[in-house]
């Protein structure tokens, strides 16, 4: 082997720890998970929300549609009616129960498209696993967000 | 009948009978016309104009509504035209500018024909840039009944209903053009007794149910076809379930039994089947308290029990009760317990051998029915005693006030009170409660004495019918019974030139020591009328026919067999492996009488007599056994030793037998999850193993098997063959022959200070422990008290409201007067089942009751 090969050599391993050092001056591309968020997509579905109007009145109002809609049965609705007094929702009718059992839920979006009040929206939440299997199945007061809608409308 | 007329709609020719509707005649041909205000069962009115079809005339093709004219010859339809599309777009358009569109939560969203229709016939996009008209919405028309005036398309449905078929024009059209609303009459709920039908027939989601109301959805219910429990008349329903829950019922139809239509009890009042408060586990007394235990212990301690009874005191020191709400398994099930595993014949149910009943009901009750669909009515009179159909068998009075409006049927009403049904003409008899035979025997006399010939034998024994009626003359019918001579002639002449006439009777009119009286003066009316097939009994609960065909009474074994007819007791001890007992029980009166004193253990399924009567209360502490099948806590429960719960008509398969001895199924349709309880047949099944005697039954089909081999009216029925629609029996079969002989009328003894007598009877909305569980319910509930006719509350100077005590020989009842003319001068009016008023504390068997009314103590 001549020393012109071991010059080659040389370069070559010159060049690439070039890329090497040049990349360790730039910022990472991963992301510390736990630590940091994780930027999703405006249109990402993940983990249910139920909104509520600014007033604080629930938008659902118990009509069952998302749960026609649902292809797995994911969700059980309970409808009340509501008392004019104290109303929970603007109407006559209000979601007494409302349950999402995310085991079956396949995030299509179906139940979504199928609310005539934006109640029930997919939100950005991804981080679902759980302990025990009855924790999966989300509750209304689970769902509800707080008082303050967060949640974005996706644009389509 | 005119001759059929052929017509051509959309290049098809079409053969219907004259006077058919284009819009009935289309649809003969699967050929859909959209409609609205149109109704099968109702008249055609042609008011939503949905219906439009083009006609061809000799002036051209012409628009016509399909719903209102008749088919004509050789007439040419068409219903797809350009014209036809526009008009029925426009149509729709129309009706859409003032609906608003709140489907999402209108409970008839998913089941609206306006809904199906805007999306067969609508137009697809809305014009409509103005606001909608406001009306008022969530309105109660009834305590069960929400009217939303905004989704009303004014088809006038509703009005309709009530006019043609309930006779109570409660709802109206108010306003006009664009401000036109449904409403009721200022200070005038809708009441009538039937009225929750007009939920079924809204095309929109006006009318509603309040009981139901955000219950269900239409795509989510179970819907299992059964029958209403609630009397005997046996109406279809369905019941639509979720999550083992009932949500909703509604009627269904069935031409032999109720048409489409239901009453508002069997409607509205079931929340009992989901209540939270059934019996779930078995319960057994320890130290005093009902503590849950487990079902085999319950069973092994009731065995053992009713084992050492026997052999203590001998087999007829235990008394066995069910109840006219049991199906036929349950009640033959309990019978053939009593007899076989005990050996005694103490076995009734109330209403049972109490009542000189007739084996067989009505006929038919399609021969009541439509008159205006299918045949005629085959009945031109009916004679009534001692039933009230308005409160006690809802549906079947709506039958009744059909067929007088619309076919001419004559009524003859013979009843203490002045019922609901004396407002159609006819001849009525308010007797004096106690005095049925003389009446009936001042009938007969009225029947000999008129022109009319008499049938078969009454004519070959006229003279000595005439003798046995002699003495009742027209002052008898005056001073005893209290009814105008003239009136009894009149409706004797009625009953004896009737075609066809029906004779039907009650428990208020047969029960007590003078019923076998009664039943021999209404068999000589029926002999000498020539209505004989038409002599009917009608027990007032949901099986009151079937348990007493299936063998629960002291006197009869299953299908009316006598205890002394050998062979046919022989060939049932064949079945059964075992001897039956030949003397005859005790009645259900006489076991309560008698239980703590020679009754040691009773055995109670589905009934609670220590409600009905303290003294039965007491005597039921003093018991050494009682066991009781129970859905709910009661008064008869708290008293119990053993508790076992039971399964409601919605939560197991069994079969029930109307008043027309229809055989009809009611299965199975929701699972309760929250209790252990069984079926009434199954836990007796276990407790015959206990005692060491298998019963060959797999399930409760093999029992309505058995049946169908022992009672001979029920031959070759199996669950199978009932199908949705039901069987009627071989009534027939059941049918004894006519006997003639006289009926004495027994002597009134009138009790010295009690001037009045008692008349009770049954109020459809009472204070019942299943129907109190529908809040709805229970406000409309009739009121506690004690009606009074104005000239006696003005007599003994009491006021609406004011408080009094009833006192008969054996008890009294403090309770509110309400004044009230329908009831009988002379008499004090209190109905059974009434919330915290035992009726029964007064009565002692005899019948009828004397009493007097005192002043109450006021204000406490």
């Amino acid at each position: 082997m001549a020393i012109k090969d071991y010059l080659k050599d040389a370069i070559e391993i010159g060049k690439a720890m070039g890329v090497t050092l040049k990349h360790l001056a730039q910022p990472p591309v991963t992301v510390e998970y736990p630590f940091e968020p994780v930027p999703v997509y405006p249109r990402f579905r993940g983990r249910h929300e139920l909104r509520r109007y600014d007033n604080g009145l629930e938008r659902c109002i118990g009509c069952m549609l998302c749960e026609a809609a649902c292809p797995t049965g994911a969700i059980y609705v309970e409808a009340a009616e509501n008392d004019p007094e104290d109303p929970v929702s603007p109407g006559e009718r209000y979601a007494k129960v409302y349950e999402i059992n995310l085991l079956r839920c396949i995030f299509c979006g179906d139940c979504e498209a199928a609310c005539p009040t934006e109640a029930i929206v997919l939100g950005h939440d991804f981080a679902m696993a759980n302990y025990h299997r009855r924790d999966f199945i989300l509750t209304k007061e689970e769902l509800l967000n707080p008082p303050e809608p967060n949640v974005i409308i996706r644009p389509e | 009948m005119a001759e059929p007329i052929t017509l051509t709609i959309d290049d098809r020719q079409v053969t219907v009978p004259a006077g058919t509707l284009l819009v009935d005649a289309a649809a003969a041909v699967q050929i859909e016309i959209p409609i609205f205000c149109s109704h099968p069962k109702l008249d055609p009115v042609g008011c939503c104009r949905m219906c439009m079809v083009e006609v061809e005339t000799p002036r051209g093709p012409r628009l016509m509504t399909a719903c209102t004219t008749p088919v004509a010859q050789g007439m040419v339809v068409h219903t797809n035209t350009e014209s036809v599309r526009s008009v029925q777009e426009a149509n729709l358009a129309f009706i859409l500018a003032n609906h608003p569109l709140d489907c999402p939560i209108c409970d008839k969203g998913g089941e609206c024909p306006l809904q199906d229709q805007t999306l067969r016939f609508g137009p697809g996009v809305s014009h409509l840039v103005e606001p909608k008209r406001l009306a008022k919405k969530h309105y109660l028309i009834s305590e069960t009944i929400v009217l939303d005036q905004e989704r009303c398309i004014l088809c006038w449905r509703c009005i309709r209903y009530l006019e043609e078929w309930e006779d109570k024009p409660q709802l109206g059209l108010f306003q006009r053009g664009n401000d036109t609303v449904i409403d009721t009459f200022p200070g005038q709920p809708v009441d009538a007794k039937t009225s929750g039908n007009i939920i079924d027939i809204c095309p929109v989601g006006a009318l509603t149910s309040r009981v139901a109301r955000f219950d269900f959805r239409p795509w989510q219910v179970t819907r299992t076809p059964s029958i209403c429990v609630h009397c005997s008349v046996g109406c279809n329903l369905r019941l639509d379930s979720r999550t083992h829950t009932l949500r909703r019922i509604v009627g269904r139809e069935n031409m032999a039994v109720n048409d489409q239509w239901i009453c508002d009890k069997g409607r509205f009042a079931y929340a009992w089947v989901n209540s939270p408060e059934r019996l779930r586990y078995p319960l057994l007394r320890r130290d005093g308290r009902l503590v849950p235990v487990q079902w085999r212990e319950a069973l092994e301690y009731v065995a053992e029990r009713l084992h050492t009874l026997r052999e203590e005191h001998g087999p007829d020191a235990i008394g066995f009760i069910g109840s006219a709400k049991l199906s036929n398994e349950a009640a033959y099930t309990l019978q053939r317990f009593a007899r076989q595993m005990i050996g005694t014949n103490n076995v009734d149910h109330r209403d049972g051998g109490d009542v000189a009943a007739w084996p067989v009901g009505i006929p038919a009750l399609a021969h009541l029915m439509k008159p205006q669909y299918g045949p005629d009515p085959q009945v031109d009179t009916v004679f009534l005693l001692g039933v009230d159909p308005s409160e006690e068998l809802p549906i079947l009075d709506l039958h009744l006030k059909r067929s007088v409006r619309r076919a001419g049927m004559r009524l003859v009403l013979a009843h203490p009170r002045r019922i609901e049904l004396t407002r159609y003409r006819g001849p009525y008899l308010g007797y004096r409660p106690g005095t049925e035979v003389a009446l009936l025997n001042g009938l007969v006399k009225a029947v000999l004495e008129s022109d009319a010939e008499l049938p078969g034998e009454a004519r070959e024994r006229a003279e000595e019918l005439a003798q046995w009626v002699a003495p009742v003359d027209d002052a008898l019918l005056q001073e005893l019974c209290g009814v105008d001579p003239d009136t009894v002639r009149e409706a004797g002449h009625l009953l004896a030139r009737s075609r066809q006439a029906l004779i039907v009777y009650g428990p208020l009119a047969a029960r007590g020591p003078q019923g076998p009286a009664v039943r021999q003066a209404l068999v000589n009316l029926a002999a000498v009328t020539g209505h004989f097939e038409r002599l009917a009994y009608v027990g007032l609960e949901a099986n009151s026919q079937g348990v007493r065909d299936v063998g629960l009474l002291p006197h009869r074994l299953p299908g009316h067999l006598p205890l002394d007819q050998t062979d046919g007791v022989r060939r049932l001890e064949e079945l059964w492996g075992a001897a039956i007992p030949t003397a005859p029980g005790l009645t259900y009166s006489q076991m309560l009488a008698a239980a703590g004193d020679t009754l040691k253990a009773l055995y109670i399924v589905g009934a609670d007599p220590a409600s009905e009567r303290p003294a039965w209360a007491e005597n039921l502490e003093k018991l050494d056994l009682l066991v009781v099948h129970e859905l709910v806590e009661t008064a008869t429960v708290e008293r119990a030793h053993v508790v076992f719960p039971a399964l409601g008509w919605a939560e197991h398969d069994g079969t029930f037998t109307n008043l027309e001895g229809r055989v009809q199924r009611a299965p199975k349709a929701v699972t309760n999850p929250h209790t252990r309880a069984a079926p009434d047949w199954m836990i007796l099944d276990h407790l015959a193993s206990h005692m060491d005697v298998d019963w060959p039954y797999a399930d409760v089909r093999a029992i309505t098997g058995e049946i169908a081999q022992v009672v001979p009216s029920y031959r070759g029925l199996t669950w199978d063959a009932l199908g949705d629609q039901g069987v009627q029996g071989d009534v027939d079969a059941a049918r004894p022959r006519p006997k003639l002989a006289p009926a004495t009328q027994p002597p009134l003894d009138p009790e010295p200070g009690h001037p009045l007598v008692l008349v009770t009877g049954t109020v459809l909305y009472d204070g019942g422990n299943l129907v109190g569980r529908t809040p709805q319910m229970r406000a409309v509930a009739f009121p506690t008290g004690a009606g009074l006719h104005p000239e006696d509350a003005a007599t003994l100077d009491v006021a609406p409201g004011d408080r009094v005590r009833v006192v008969s020989p054996h008890g009294s009842l403090e309770l509110p007067v309400h004044v009230d003319d329908r009831v009988r001068p002379g008499t004090v009016w209190i109905p059974e089942g009434l919330a915290d008023a035992p009726v029964g504390a007064l009565l002692d068997g005899i019948y009828p009751v004397p009493v007097r009314v005192e002043p109450g103590k006021s204000g406490e």
